[in-house]
């Protein structure tokens, strides 16, 4: 394993320093290190949008240092690529430095002519067959080339021997492994180059084609519309939300393309560009119910907003003319206007909690006629009810890094499975003359799992006594 | 009965099991080594019992999912994964020692899930996010890693001790019952490595999750972040043991540092944001 290669470089030059450097394995423990350790700090210091409180009760002196050191964004700074980029030079110079070495140990081919390997096995290792022995060697090639598939032979007057191997492939699993997780940080380059993430929110039946980038004040446009046509929630018993869901039709060029259904953990895909459900809210729609109260008689009828309607009891007309989620802190409010058969037009702020609006208010303001629901006598007027509407808020993101990373994920699970639970077995067997028929003794190595190893030759050994007769 | 009072029970079933592992070590008796065998495995049993009627119970409830969905089911898991492992290496390797300092892992986790007050027991609906089969297979992966990880955690302990006493090894005392150290060496890198595996592949699953819910397979919130300083820990354990051929002690401390990033990782990480408050102050 530290067998050290000749790659042709002086030790001395500047080549030679920087492949030492870099070859060494006590570096990459290090690296590993260092990256938990600074993973480690931006666990401790607040990131990003988090670190502004932080930052604002912070010494100036020590506000400069995290600053130039970039520690509110740790894992986008300088020092965090430098790490990861020394860490690839680590894992790329390795693995050329070693790579000749596990070459020669996957198709070396030994003797299969070996005695020292046979000394002191387990008599469990050895077998006696009888018949004639000219056939049983036979039968045992036969058996060895069916079960390891190549078989070298060493035959000779007193005894012949016999070399198979499995698994050598597995010598592989280690560089399997480290080409993953360059994989996995090129996705994770890819994605961070060519990719966005950005944010929008859609009022049902609404459309819009930009939307937000995060961590920049730009919008971006699409090239395509996105509409929500319905969104709903439903909640449990309890009152706990169940389900978010969006109904979203994409539009290109004014035509309807695609429709698709948006629920938390099912995204949707178009045109490379995924849609997350992330959130949800409501604003106040077009449309109120105003209840009128007067000479004790009381109408409730809708209004829409910037319309018209006539009063009851013919006072002249109405129009809506605002919508207020929230109106200096007392809640929904609604402006409207009347204009009278005779006279001049009054308009007022309609409040759906006046209890609350009295207590507010400042007296001067509550004597106006513009906060008085009786200004227009005989009438009083309420805000009995403001339509709601819903809007969805998606995620939305590019990220052609994606299937990389998830190439080197499966990659890398599949290296890990090959390097920890596989490994490269030779096997000798020597088939000696005995008296009446042939003593068969199997040895072997492996580069690791000594007991697996074992289990292996013995079972050989009993399916050789039984296979071969 | 519901499953939470067997739960309970167990707790007491578990701690038996964990006295009995000790009066065989401290007295040298065989006979006790094998009644804490039995009191553990009743106990495994009863436990997993517990776990099948919970999730029966979410369904008469109408809002049937798998039990690992909050802080309480995740505590009962983790606590019926250490003791599975442990019986399995138990059986394995004959040697009774490591239940000792097992057996109360496995028994705290229980008793604080049963008995803190900030623990919720009860079974809730699921919120839409944790709607995932991503999200099942990543807490199964996770927690089989976590336990393999507490495993390596009691054997490095031990090799600590039996280090520590070398030579003064009395007849009869009960480090002589400890395997050798090479043994112990080997069993914990073993499962050093199952744990390894378990834990990339709870990171990946928890990726692919997370892509699904929001979008980003990779966010940086400090949960994430430390279970890849857990990994990072690990990887470098199994590299110093392969390439440097480290073994021993040096391996053993690497070992529970790993298993103290485990912890924080699973209950530490809630206390950063109070951290925080406090350094602005
Ligand atoms: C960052 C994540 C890394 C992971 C998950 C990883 C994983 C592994 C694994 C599983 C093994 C095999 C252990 C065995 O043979 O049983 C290994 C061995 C090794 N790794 Fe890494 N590795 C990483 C990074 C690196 C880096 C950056 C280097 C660069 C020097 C490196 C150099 C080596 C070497 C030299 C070996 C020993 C190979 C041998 O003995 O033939 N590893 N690594």
């Amino acid at each position: 394993m530290n067998a050290t290669i000749n790659h042709g470089t002086s030790k001395k030059s500047g080549l030679g320093i920087f492949w030492r450097f870099f070859s060494s394995v006590k570096l990459t423990i290090a690296l590993l290190v260092i990256l938990a350790a600074v993973s480690v700090i931006g666990t401790l210091i607040p990131q990003r949008e988090g670190a502004i409180d932080f930052a604002m009760g912070m010494n100036p002196r020590l506000f400069q240092v995290f600053m130039s050191l970039n520690l509110f964004d740790i894992y986008h700074s300088l020092l965090f690529r430098i790490i990861l980029g020394f860490l690839v030079m680590n894992l790329v110079v390795c693995s050329i430095d070693r790579f000749p070495v596990t070459w020669k140990l996957f198709s070396y081919i030994p003797s299969p002519d070996k005695s020292r390997i046979f000394q002191d096995i387990p008599t469990e290792q050895t077998c006696i067959l009888s018949g004639n022995s000219k056939h049983i060697l036979n039968r045992i090639e036969e058996f060895l080339h069916k079960r390891y598939g190549k078989v070298f032979s060493k035959k000779g007057d007193k005894y012949s021997s016999f070399f198979v191997q499995t698994g050598r492939f597995s010598r592989f699993g280690v560089y399997i492994v480290h080409f993953s997780i360059l994989l996995i940080l090129a996705g994770g380059l890819v994605g961070s180059l060519f990719g966005f993430e950005g944010y929008v929110n859609i009022v049902e039946s609404d459309k819009t084609d930009k939307i937000h980038v995060r961590g920049s004040r730009q919008q971006k446009n699409l090239g395509f519309e996105i509409r929500c046509d319905r969104f709903t929630v439903s909640y449990y018993k309890s009152g706990m939300p169940k389900e978010y869901k969006s109904e979203i039709t994409f539009i290109v060029n004014g035509k309807d393309v695609k429709k698709g259904t948006l629920l938390v953990n099912h995204p949707l895909h178009f045109r490379g560009i995924t849609f997350y459900q992330a959130s949800y809210g409501t604003i106040p729609g077009k449309k109120i119910i105003l209840r009128a109260v007067m000479n004790g008689k009381s109408f409730s009828f809708p209004v829409s907003l910037q319309k018209s309607v006539p009063l009851p009891g013919n006072g002249g007309e109405l129009l809506l003319e605002d919508i207020r989620d929230n109106l200096v802190g007392i809640g929904p409010a609604v402006l409207i206007s009347i204009l009278p058969r005779h006279g001049e037009k009054i308009s007022m702020w309609i409040f759906k909690n006046p209890a609350l609006a009295k207590s507010r208010l400042p007296e001067p303001m509550l004597k106006s006629p513009k906060f008085n629901p009786s200004a227009f006598r005989p009438y009083t007027f309420f805000l009995e009810g403001v339509d709601t509407v819903y809007y969805t808020g998606l995620q939305v993101s590019k990220d052609p890094g994606v299937p990389i990373v998830w190439a080197g994920c499966v990659i890398l699970v599949t290296g890990l499975f090959i390097t920890f639970f596989m490994s490269h077995r030779r096997i000798w067997i020597r088939a000696e003359n005995h008296k009446s028929g042939v003593r068969v003794r199997v040895a072997g190595m492996a580069n690791r799992d000594p007991v697996g190893l074992r289990r292996h030759l013995l079972k050989l050994t009993d399916d050789l006594r039984k296979h071969v007769l | 009965m519901t499953s939470s009072t067997i739960l309970s029970y167990v707790t007491f079933i578990y701690f038996t099991g964990f006295t009995l592992y000790l009066l065989m070590m401290v007295m040298g008796k065989k006979s006790f080594g094998t009644a804490a065998t039995f009191v553990s495995l009743a106990g495994l049993v009863a436990h997993s019992a517990a776990i099948v009627l919970r999730w029966m119970e979410s369904y008469q409830l109408g809002i049937g999912h798998a039990p690992l969905s909050n802080l309480y089911e995740s505590l009962i898991f983790f606590s019926w994964t250490v003791t599975l492992f442990y019986l399995v290496v138990e059986w394995r390797t004959k040697n009774r020692v490591l239940g000792a300092f097992v057996m109360p892992i496995s028994s705290l986790a229980l008793a604080y899930a049963s008995f803190s007050p900030s623990v919720n027991s009860r079974i809730q609906p699921l919120v839409p996010a944790l709607k995932s089969n991503w999200l099942i297979a990543h807490v199964i992966t996770c927690f089989f890693s976590y336990a393999a990880f507490a495993l390596s955690f009691a054997l490095s302990i031990i090799y600590l001790i039996k280090l520590k006493n070398q030579g003064a090894g009395r007849a009869g005392s009960f480090l002589n019952r400890i395997p050798d150290s090479r043994v112990l060496d080997e069993l914990n890198y073993q499962i050093v490595i199952i744990g390894f595996l378990m834990l990339t592949l709870g990171i990946i699953t928890g990726s692919v999750w997370a892509h699904s819910a929001w979008g980003t397979y990779w966010g940086w919130d400090p949960k994430e972040t430390w279970s890849l300083i857990t990994w990072l820990i690990y990887a470098s354990v199994i590299h110093a043991r392969i390439a440097r051929g480290w073994e021993g002690k040096r391996i053993a401390v690497l070992c529970i540092v790993g298993f103290a990033c485990v912890i924080f990782t699973y209950f530490g990480v809630n206390y950063l944001a109070g951290l925080h408050s406090y350094a602005k102050s």
